[in-house]
């Protein structure tokens, strides 16, 4: 069990989401920056697929009640066990009692708990993930609040973390070919024209060439983008249509919306853009109030990024198993 | 340290995987009671040769932080650099550098409270398992 | 904060989705949105759940959502070349043939009028109908669930009579109560969640049609008949 001592709100139970659904209305959900999940789920010993916690109002804190693998992975910041400074993207192992406590971090938006066997709350159609909206899955359908108690599952990890942690480069440093820097405080964040582009005029230049701040009115369901409005040369309607998050929809107003993990599964309005899905976790870890350029990509680079994600990801999991076997060994 | 024998198979088949995955391309461990050695060769097996040298060796004053496994030796974070602000005062659980193998990093601690007088490994040099890295003079 | 619109995107029926042949664009780098060309009607969502059979077979797809005209397909990966993606669906779509599917009958019965059919005067206004033949049109035609979406369960509902057409509202009831019978556009459907709803209310049901704990969880299926019994008629 764990005790959750300090929560603000909306943070929630979440894991890499519940596609298939769509087709039936029910949003996919799971971590803003899936990322963070798979890699914290690797450090400590679970499959990916495990349920931990989004953390993204602070300061948050927990209490282990039993000796407990876990690790603090997405949002910059240290973590504190007790009094002690840990490492961010650090697996270690809690005694039983131990408080775990985060707080604000200094950039980015989301911290994310993993911990050894994974939070068990009960499977909704194939996910762990709370849907807020849906007002189910992850516990009880709602977000955490104080004194909630969290069963964990069953660890079936074949070797101890090391006494010292077991730590790693994280994706934004280890990718950072892949994944460009912040340009004068500015994310570039990676998109490819959407259905209706084309009624954008000058090639959807006002879109393209602005540095867009996310509005305070964004949550998990979407970012409202502020900046100077961008209007298609005729206004149409869709018919209503599937969405994934990432797609870049402009409403009437002309300020434009990213889905993000709780999309709604329909949509109509004009879709000027779609952001590339390998670089939804960048945005997912942008914080309200600060500022997004789009850039133009190809199914090619889109591609070719997903390859490099997943050899890190399949890096990260032989290396920390083949460094956790020797150490075993060797102990 | 005592309790790993490098004749055993078992381990040196893990130590040649973790030599492997460093991209490390040999391994030479002295121990007291011997010493072992690991030459990974592209395309072949690894050669692998452990002989007995039985030197007793003298207890030294200063605790040694020593490699846990192979791989690349780091300071520390950028931020957190350690190697030119010596000698320090560490605690037990003070994170002194980290042992690359590939994308991970074994966090290098202290291990006890004392003056760090000593960084012993170059920055980003590869390691070898038991190498010393850091010397620290331990307070009461 | 967003304020999610519950089954906020209507049939937009006034404009056609493509002229000509069907036209495919792109969501991020796996999804692709084909919509058929022609008018919104049962034929052409015919051909889309024939298209959907074909779509949901190939090994590369993750996912897909039919919806009113279109169909979005979901890759598990980012193609190389989208061209050719789009060559794929395209030539899917050339050779699907209208298919009919054998859906359920759900009658679902229907409280019209009362406290939750805060739009029937309005409706009545711009129909130039009284409340009772409004209520009686509605649930005298029979309905096909040409889609889910939007929120879960929720059907899209096709074969409102033109006659109780009604646009959804520009400023959306704020909390509108799951349950609420309404009209938006030249579509009809209950409302799965408590919530902000440009549709217009004329009734409420009552009966449970989403289960996350079901292995079906929606009641409602692409190709279902839907009948709207009166229960009640509250004036």
């Amino acid at each position: 069990m764990i005790e959750i001592l300090e929560t603000g709100p909306f943070n929630t139970v979440q894991d890499l989401g519940r596609p298939g659904y769509r087709d039936i209305g029910v949003s996919a959900s799971g971590a803003m920056d899936p990322f963070a999940v798979r890699i914290g789920n690797i450090l400590v010993g679970n499959d990916e697929v495990a349920a931990g916690i989004e953390v993204q109002t602070f300061p948050f804190s927990l209490r282990f009640d039993r000796r407990t693998v876990f690790a603090v992975t997405g949002a910059d910041g240290d973590p504190m066990l007790d009094a002690l400074k840990l490492l961010p993207w650090c697996a270690y192992t809690a005694e039983a009692g131990q408080v775990l406590e985060l707080k604000h971090p200094p950039t980015l938006a989301r911290a994310y708990v993993s911990v050894g066997g994974g939070l068990d709350v009960p499977s909704v159609m194939g996910s762990r993930s709370t849907s807020l909206r849906g007002s189910f899955g992850g516990n009880a359908g709602r977000p955490l609040v104080k004194g909630d108690r969290l069963a964990l599952g069953n660890s079936a990890d074949f070797a101890p973390v090391p006494a010292n942690g077991l730590a790693v480069i994280e994706p934004a440093v280890a990718l950072r070919d892949v994944f460009p820097d912040f340009v004068d405080g500015t994310l570039p964040v990676r998109a490819l024209p959407g259905g209706e582009h084309a009624l954008f005029p000058d090639d959807g230049d006002a879109f393209w060439s602005q540095t867009w701040k996310i509005s305070s009115r964004s949550d998990r369901t979407g970012y409202r983008l502020s900046g100077e409005p961008i209007k298609p040369t005729t206004s149409i309607e869709m018919r209503s249509h599937g969405i994934v998050p990432g797609v870049i929809q402009v409403p009437p107003g002309g300020e434009p919306i990213v889905q993000m993990s709780d999309a709604n599964t329909a949509g109509g309005y004009p879709k000027i853009a779609g952001v590339i899905e390998c670089d939804l976790w960048r945005l997912g870890q942008a914080r309200i109030g600060s500022r997004i350029r789009f850039v133009r990509s190809t199914h090619a680079e889109a591609r070719a990024i997903e390859q490099a994600v997943a050899r890190y990801v399949e890096d990260v999991r032989t290396t920390s198993e083949m460094i956790k076997r020797a150490l075993k060994a060797m102990a | 340290m005592s309790a790993i024998d490098f004749s055993d198979p078992t381990t040196i088949a893990l130590l040649t995987d973790a030599l492997t995955a460093a991209g490390v391309s040999g391994l030479e461990i002295s121990w007291p009671g011997g010493q072992l050695r690991i030459v990974v060769a592209t395309g072949e097996e690894a050669r692998i040769n452990v002989s007995s040298t039985a030197q007793p060796v003298s207890a030294a004053q200063p605790v040694v932080v020593k490699a846990p496994m192979a791989g690349h030796f780091c300071s520390g974070n950028s931020s957190r650099s350690v190697a030119d602000r010596l000698p320090r005062s560490v605690s037990a659980a003070d994170t002194l550098g980290f042992l690359r193998v590939g994308p991970i990093l074994l966090p290098l601690c202290a291990g006890r409270a004392g003056i760090l007088t000593r960084q012993l490994a170059e920055p980003d040099t590869l390691v070898g398992f038991g190498d010393p890295l850091f010397e620290i003079e331990p307070q009461s | 904060m967003i304020a999610t619109l519950n089954n906020h995107m209507p049939l937009r029926e006034i404009v056609p989705a493509a002229q000509g042949r069907a036209r495919v664009s792109s969501i991020g780098a796996r999804s692709f949105l084909l919509e058929a060309p022609g008018e919104f009607d049962l034929a052409a969502q015919r051909r889309i759940w024939a298209l959907s059979q074909t779509v949901r077979g190939w090994p590369d797809i993750a996912e897909i959502v039919p919806g009113m005209t279109n169909l979005l397909a979901i890759f598990a990966e980012a193609p190389e070349d989208p061209d050719t993606v789009v060559a794929r669906l395209l030539e899917a779509w050339d050779n699907a043939r209208s298919i009919d599917l054998a859906g359920k009958t759900i009658e679902i019965p229907v409280h019209y009028g009362g406290e939750h059919a805060v739009d029937l005067p309005a409706l009545c206004d711009l129909a130039q109908l009284s409340d009772r033949e409004i209520v009686r049109i509605h649930h005298e035609a029979t309905y096909r669930v040409f889609a889910l979406g939007s929120a879960p369960g929720f059907g899209y509902l096709h074969g409102l009579d033109p006659r109780i057409y009604m646009p959804r509202k520009t400023v959306p009831s704020l909390k509108m109560a799951k349950g609420c019978v309404t009209i938006g556009g030249m579509q009809t459907g209950v409302a799965m969640l408590t919530g902000p709803n440009g549709w217009n209310s004329i009734g409420y049901a009552e009966l449970q049609m989403f289960d996350p704990a079901s292995p079906t969880p929606a009641m409602m299926a692409p190709g279902d008949t839907v009948r709207f019994v009166p229960a009640r008629i509250e004036l």
